[in-house]
């Protein structure tokens, strides 16, 4: 019998450590001693960061999408099915079909917006969270002419915490470009009383803010919206109006791990820091945006994650003591404008030191699409520098 | 002679919790208490002292003040409305 590694979920974090898996373990899955397989209900892999560039039509959708069999591995076997329900103590399992027994257990099941917990948030405005509806706000801002256009946070975590900084950012060039700027009032709407959580960066986005006319609303908790109006209204009493909304839902994790009595009362996985097990289970590890760790739910730490658990099972598998410990890095590059961004890396003892904006690091944030398909995805770097 | 008050204090131990996970912590219980109740939170993270008095203020909430235990703070808000 084959011992047994199974991934559930084929987002980023999954398929990186599948596929170094299978990199490191080639001859022993091709000698039946070890089988890896990845669970996800999607036959198609997408590349999220472009969800925020659709919009402003820097990245086509066309670059944001790959099936999930074409980045796999060939000895890694991909089930397309709906995990349903995972007993870590009998290690087992169960999807919409089967049941899979594991050695090994790696948990990559991401995060999804809650559009549940505000009332009259689904129908109050867009976002940039799925694919369909970063399409649907390319559509709006395409017909957004002049007004107050609001860009809110409606919870706290949420996937890639810069990225309502850069959608701000981005709208003022784009509409500076169009010609409009001066008919539209754009603000910034953020739950605490700076405009990030780590303060140094705070006080950097702050700064810009300011230079560009974006007017920063801040320790505005969003209560409830009026989609009728063009209202939303905070817990500290504040009203806010708009004519464009793009919010940023509350976040939560993934149904499976929630109906499976694993996840804390945010829907996230206690998962150590350093060592990335599920508390309690040295067979079962989270990683990407499903844990509750303090970092940023980000693609890269999920890759420098990954990292970390394929080098630990990989010891394991081998009879010896996990290797590797996960220090927190973080890697993103956050734009400042059309043309422009700066680079956030960190980990957990050290914030980060971002650079003035400047045009390498937009131009790498936008290249890093055609390498993350040919390597990162691929397993081929993984951590690379963690 | 007065009696003095038993007040209800709610209890939510954010300790281990990072920025700004505490506060988020405190909005969630305000909202599910009565006016009136105290909610004192328990935070290893240093940014709680200053935001969730900050967030207190503007909420119209009573931050009641910080009680220093060790290597974690007890921040107590009255919900006020």
């Amino acid at each position: 019998m084959p011992r047994k590694i199974v991934v559930v979920g084929g987002g980023t974090g999954g398929t990186i450590v599948a596929n170094n898996l299978a990199y490191r373990l080639y001859s022993e899955i091709v000698n039946g001693k070890v089988e890896i397989t990845v669970v996800d209900p999607s036959a198609y892999h997408v590349y999220q960061p472009a969800w925020l560039l659709i919009p402003f039509r820097i990245m086509h959708q066309n670059e944001a999408i790959r099936p999930e069999r074409s980045l796999l591995a060939e000895t890694v076997k991909f089930r397309q099915e709906k995990a349903k329900r995972i007993d870590l103590n009998n290690r087992v399992v169960e999807t919409d079909s089967a049941k899979l027994q594991y050695d090994f257990l790696v948990i990559a099941t991401g995060a999804q917006p809650d559009y549940s917990q505000i009332p009259g948030l689904e129908k109050a405005g867009y976002d940039f969270y799925t694919f369909d509806n970063s399409l649907k706000l390319r559509e709006a801002l395409g017909r957004f002419s002049g007004g107050k256009l609001v860009t809110v946070v409606a919870g706290i975590p949420f996937k890639c915490p810069p990225a309502p900084i850069e959608f701000v950012f981005l709208a003022d060039s784009y509409f500076s470009r169009l010609g409009v700027r001066d008919k539209i009032e754009l603000s910034y709407v953020y739950p605490l009383p700076r405009p990030f959580t780590i303060q140094g960066v705070a006080e950097e986005v702050g700064k810009l803010m300011e230079q560009k006319k974006i007017n920063m609303n801040l320790l505005f908790n969003v209560e409830s919206i009026d989609p009728e109006k063009k209202e939303i209204r905070s817990l500290e009493g504040e009203t806010l109006k708009y004519d464009l909304a793009v919010i940023v839902p509350p976040h939560t994790g993934a149904d499976v791990v929630r109906n499976s009595g694993i996840a804390d009362k945010g829907g996230w996985i206690p998962t150590d820091k350093y060592t990335l097990n599920v508390k309690g289970y040295d067979d079962a590890y989270a990683i990407g945006d499903a844990t509750d760790l303090p970092v940023s739910k980000a693609g890269s730490a999920a890759d420098f994650e990954a990292a970390v658990v394929a080098t630990n099972i990989h010891d394991q598998l081998k009879g010896l003591a996990p290797s590797m410990r996960y220090n927190g890095r973080v890697m993103c590059f956050m734009t400042t404008a059309i043309g422009e961004a700066t680079m956030l890396l960190f980990d957990y003892d050290h914030p980060p030191v971002p650079p003035p904006p400047n045009f390498a690091c937009y131009w790498y944030k936008l290249v890093y699409n055609r390498m993350y398909w040919t390597i990162t995805a691929k397993g081929l770097l993984p951590g690379f520098g963690v | 002679m007065s009696e003095e008050k038993k007040e209800k204090i709610k209890v939510i131990d954010a300790r281990g919790s990072f920025c700004p996970g505490p506060l988020m912590e405190l909005i969630r219980a305000i909202k599910e208490s009565e006016v009136g109740d105290i909610i004192e939170v328990w935070s290893t993270d240093q940014g709680s002292q200053r935001d969730i008095p900050m967030w207190a203020e503007k909420a119209g909430h009573e931050f009641l003040g910080v009680i220093h235990e060790q290597g974690y703070d007890r921040i107590r808000v009255r919900k006020k409305k």
